[in-house]
């Protein structure tokens, strides 16, 4: 396996200056220093590193894109708001190697021309907050950040600042609108925050994996990187693995590594030798790809395209052939429900419906159309809002729905007529989501199938 | 600059004018909740998505700004962006109560005028009224609004006018997703002098006034466009009236003036003239009289009063007449008494006319018509004071006041006592006036004129323009518009044929005062202001079975 990204990440004391330093910390920031900021630019561009934190865009290109006028700051945000289920990679690098973290936003902020920057960090890694922040005092009271960093003439403010546990704070603008300490309602694009971003300053956004790779990338080289990986996604990726694995962990995997090679030798296979039933690539905002549709593919960009999915964040959550496919999406419907800002009325609206649906289904309260009601609702909200919150909810009920279609069919009551009480609106009171999930599950048994629920 | 193509139909445009203001120039509507004339696009509501050729997705209208060569199709012209307006509008009605038949907004709520649209939804309930998301109804907030959260649909114009326009912050979205929930500041009632417009710019039945709340259906109501005469400032308003009595003031739209504002005080001005008595029948010393007699009696009194002792006529007119009113007023006391004092300032008006009294709307002098006065020629520079002190040293034959009580407030115990002091001491005196007012007792002669909203005219608010008031309701018994009053008297005097039409004596002031010069009294501009959505664009409310 590679070790780009994690060379160090194990060696004991990692997270202490001196030993960082001995291991090579901020000699990236070091070369980046002695280079000009175009220049810093242009090598990210050549080593092809592109965002981690779902989307894939290239990073160089993205930093070319500030233009700051006379006057204007600014900012690099770098975004650690880690929430997309099934994914934990950036808190095992802020917890196990921070100086690398922070030399990466070192890096993206002399890139840029910022002298501001801010971690935005998951209230739920307030554990990580302590580490990173002493990472930060330590880098800073040597004088390898802060005021002449490294002895430049490059002055550069790191400041840390927790979320309070939203989703939609790890969405850019939401990110930015938390930042300024307003609620996280995503703004309109455009403008983009490359000139409105933060307090409407020119504004960079990236992710800790991405911004920890541009360390690498500037202490190695563009050209170590771009030997790694495939043409189109160039160098490594760090994948959190869960659910139906022997080991679930993360592993540091090159682009363009065989999916079921991955499985199979790094996570280590299925436990008791069941089957594989589905894997969802990069987070749950992904669509699922069925055993057959995995198969062949690789970890990479282009790969995962070409099956109609998304490397997206590397969160990969894996499904043996005993899961009950309903039931995952409901626990997955259910997190965009409760995580949607509610802000614009599609998401807002949309995702409790799905979710409100999906749990009728599986409280054998079901009505006939309800799939295509589900599906329906997905369309209405998918590339109908602000920000991508509301497509990402649509993505798992839509690929469940069409590629484990029967077993969401045998929760569709057939050939009942539409009840009349549903005509009339005088229906039986069944509350906001009918009976919990594990009677549900109960009350509704699927033949031959262990309990087991995801 | 940019012309784009809205279904078919072009229009040149301001650079970054939005879709949705192209579209309105044009007239072609584009629903919205979220979007207001007034108040920053925000783009949340979803409502005003249409079909831009090129674009992969349909997109906000009120948020993406034209360019030069942009062809639009609304929900009315694309398939696309129908079915996206119709999905929106769906998601909208999943957690509403539809609540209709005991709604106050209901005739004039945006969701029910779309949903009632074709093109926007109609579209068969998929939901059952049990299986709703409850939230906490009959919230108050204050002695101006109630809250229903049930029906609101988060588009967040009462937040951005509350940070935006008036500042005070004092509403916010709490808790995510289906469960948001719009709340006051530490839940306390508001403190917003300007609350009454979150009734006015909330789309649906959310934000409800508690003054017009189970007053009076809306379709039941007739609408008269009018002007606010609780300040200077003028707001446009419109004045919905039921069966002679006005239920509610809403503001008219007019950018140059009020926005789509209105303050609580004068949204709530209507109230004050019922706090004390109305005159209905002219008194002459403290016996009612008849019109005819009474008004002979007037002009012969007051001038026998002057002319024969050669003392001057004090010609009090307060500035919170119409212009017509005053020019007639003023005609009146030139052309009878050669000796006049002609006067309109009861207090500082003049100092405080564009005073303002907070950053927004309103103002320090609560005359609406003062620049009016001003412009007319009412500049003997002595005011009410100086007339006290004329009638003191006994150099004042007889007064003639015609008063209004102010719409907003009171007038100053010392202006009162100062009338009071003024009537005592003139030999004779003749009030116009609208209400029994104590301070005012002591009139030998008492004139019922209409009130404001009872009678038409313009007034020229403190930028200086003339905007016009219609007439909405009747005045009570014998009470007549002043200038028709006016009119009587000078008819006495010189045995002419005054004309007291508004419209006709508007022209003759146009004619002769140079700031009305070239103003046409069917053209000003405070004419062409409705209330925001405008009217028309409801076109199930007011249908033949709501008796309309």
């Amino acid at each position: 396996m590679p070790d780009f990204l994690t060379r160090h990440i194990k060696d004991p004391g990692q997270r202490k200056l001196a030993t960082a330093v001995q291991k090579g910390a901020y000699e990236g920031l070091r070369r980046a220093l002695t280079m000009s900021r175009q220049e810093v630019v242009a090598e990210i561009d050549a080593s092809g590193l592109r965002g981690r934190g779902g989307a894939g865009f290239p990073t160089g290109r993205k930093w070319s894109f500030i233009h700051a006028r006379e006057g204007q700051s600014v900012y690099l945000l770098c975004n650690a708001d880690e929430s997309e289920p099934g994914t934990f990679k950036d808190h095992y690098l802020m917890a196990f190697d921070p100086h690398l973290v922070l030399e990466g936003v070192a890096i993206g902020a002399y890139a840029i021309g910022a002298h501001q920057a801010y971690i935005y960090l998951r209230g739920e890694y307030a554990s990580v907050a302590a580490t990173l922040g002493e990472a930060l005092s330590e880098a800073t009271d040597a004088g390898i950040l802060g005021p002449n960093c490294l002895g430049s003439d490059f002055d550069l403010r790191i400041a840390l600042q927790l979320g309070a546990g939203a989703y939609i704070c790890g969405e850019e603008t939401g990110l930015i609108q938390s930042l300024e300490g307003k609620r996280a309602y995503p703004r309109v694009r455009p403008p983009f925050p490359a000139v409105h971003g933060f307090l409407r300053e020119p504004t960079v956004v990236n992710n800790v994996e991405t911004l920890a790779s541009a360390a690498r990338i500037m202490a190695e080289g563009a050209e170590a990187y771009t030997k790694l990986g495939t043409k189109q996604s160039a160098g490594t990726k760090l994948i959190s693995v869960s659910g139906a694995v022997e080991r679930p962990g993360i592993y540091e995997v090159e682009m363009g590594y065989p999916l079921m090679e991955f499985l199979a030798h790094e996570a280590g296979g299925i436990p008791l030798g069941r089957r594989l039933k589905g894997i969802i690539p990069g987070g749950t905002s992904v669509p699922i790809l069925t055993a057959d549709e995995a198969a062949p593919l690789t970890i990479d960009y282009e790969s995962m395209q070409s099956a109609g999915t998304m490397l997206g964040s590397g969160g990969m959550i894996v499904f043996d052939e005993d899961t009950r496919m309903p039931h995952a999406l409901l626990r997955i419907a259910e997190f965009y429900a409760h995580e949607s800002c509610g802000e614009c009325t599609p998401c807002r609206e949309g995702t409790g419906w799905m979710a409100w649906v999906l749990r009728r289904l599986l409280a054998g309260e079901g009505r006939p159309g309800d799939l295509e009601l589900l599906l329906r609702v997905g369309d209405n909200i998918e590339g109908r809002t602000i920000c991508g919150l509301g497509d990402a909810s649509v993505q798992p009920v839509r690929s469940f729905i069409q590629k484990f279609r029967p077993e969401f069919e045998a929760l569709e009551p057939a050939g009942m007529d539409w009840p009349a009480w549903q005509i009339h609106g005088h229906g039986p009171r069944t509350g906001r989501f009918g009976p919990p999930v594990e009677e549900a599950a109960r009350s509704q048994p699927v033949e031959g199938s262990p309990d087991y629920v995801l | 600059m940019p012309i784009v193509t809205i279904d078919g139909r072009q229009i040149e445009v301001e650079p970054g004018t939005s879709v949705i203001q192209a579209a309105d120039l044009l007239g072609v509507e584009i629903p919205r909740f979220c979007y207001h004339p007034d108040l920053e696009p925000e783009g949340n509501c979803r409502m005003c998505l249409v079909d831009v050729e090129g674009f992969p997705k349909p997109v906000v209208a009120c948020a993406t700004p034209v360019v030069d060569g942009m062809v639009v199709k609304t929900p009315h012209a694309s398939p696309l962006a129908s079915r996206a307006v119709k999905g929106v509008l769906e998601f909208l009605l999943v957690n509403h109560p539809i609540d209709c038949p005991i709604c106050d907004k209901a005739g004039e709520c945006s969701l029910q005028d779309f949903y009632m649209h074709p093109d926007y939804g109609q579209h068969p309930s998929q939901v059952n009224p049990g299986e709703k998301v409850h939230k906490r109804k009959r919230v108050d907030l204050g002695p101006r609004i109630v809250l229903d959260a049930e029906r609101c649909v988060m588009c967040s114009r009462c937040v951005r006018f509350s940070e935006n326009v008036t500042g005070y912050k004092e509403l916010q979205f709490i808790r995510r997703g289906n469960h948001v929930e719009l709340v006051s500041f530490q839940e306390r009632a508001l403190q917003d002098p300007y609350a009454g417009n979150f009734a006015d710019i909330c789309p649906v039945g959310a934000l409800l006034s508690r003054d017009f709340r189970f007053k009076r259906r809306v379709w039941k109501l007739d609408y008269t466009d009018s002007i606010c005469a609780g300040c200077s400032t003028g707001c446009n308003l419109r004045i919905d009236h039921f069966d002679g009595r006005i239920e509610r003031l809403i503001p008219r739209r007019n950018p140059d003036v009020n926005r789509s504002w209105l303050c609580d005080e004068g949204r709530l001005s209507y109230k004050t003239l019922d706090v004390a008595p109305r005159v209905k029948h002219p008194q002459q010393d403290g016996e009612e009289a008849d019109w005819v007699e009474v008004a002979a009696a007037a002009d012969s009194r007051l001038r026998s009063a002057t002319l024969g002792r050669e003392l001057p006529l004090g010609a009090l007119a307060s500035a919170s007449g119409t212009n017509e009113t005053l020019w007639l007023f003023r005609r009146y006391v030139e052309a009878a008494f050669p000796q006049h004092l002609l006067e309109f300032r009861l207090a500082r008006e003049t100092e405080a006319v564009r005073e303002r009294q907070d950053k927004l709307l309103r103002r320090v002098d609560k005359h609406p018509n003062t620049m009016g006065a001003l412009h007319l020629g009412f500049t003997a520079g002595m005011g009410l004071e100086g007339l006290v002190d004329e009638a003191e040293a006994g150099r004042l034959g007889a007064l003639l006041l015609l008063y209004y009580p102010p719409l907003v407030g009171e007038d100053s115990e010392e202006t009162k006592e100062r009338i009071v002091r003024l009537l005592q001491l003139v030999p004779e005196s003749v009030v116009l006036t609208t209400h029994h007012l104590p301070y005012l007792a002591a009139a030998k002669i008492l004139l019922p004129v209409a009130a404001w909203s009872e009678e038409e005219g313009t007034y020229t608010n403190y930028q200086g323009t003339v905007q016009h008031a219609s007439r909405a309701v009747a005045s009570p018994s014998a009470a007549r518009p002043a200038a028709e009053v006016i009119g009587d008297l000078m008819r006495h005097a010189t045995y002419g044929r005054p004309e007291t039409e508004p419209g006709r004596v508007f022209a003759e002031i146009a004619d002769r005062v140079p700031a009305f010069r070239g103003l046409r009294y069917n053209e000003l501009a405070s004419r062409l202001a409705t209330a925001y959505p405008p009217e028309g664009r409801m076109p199930y409310g007011q249908d033949g079975f709501t008796g309309r």
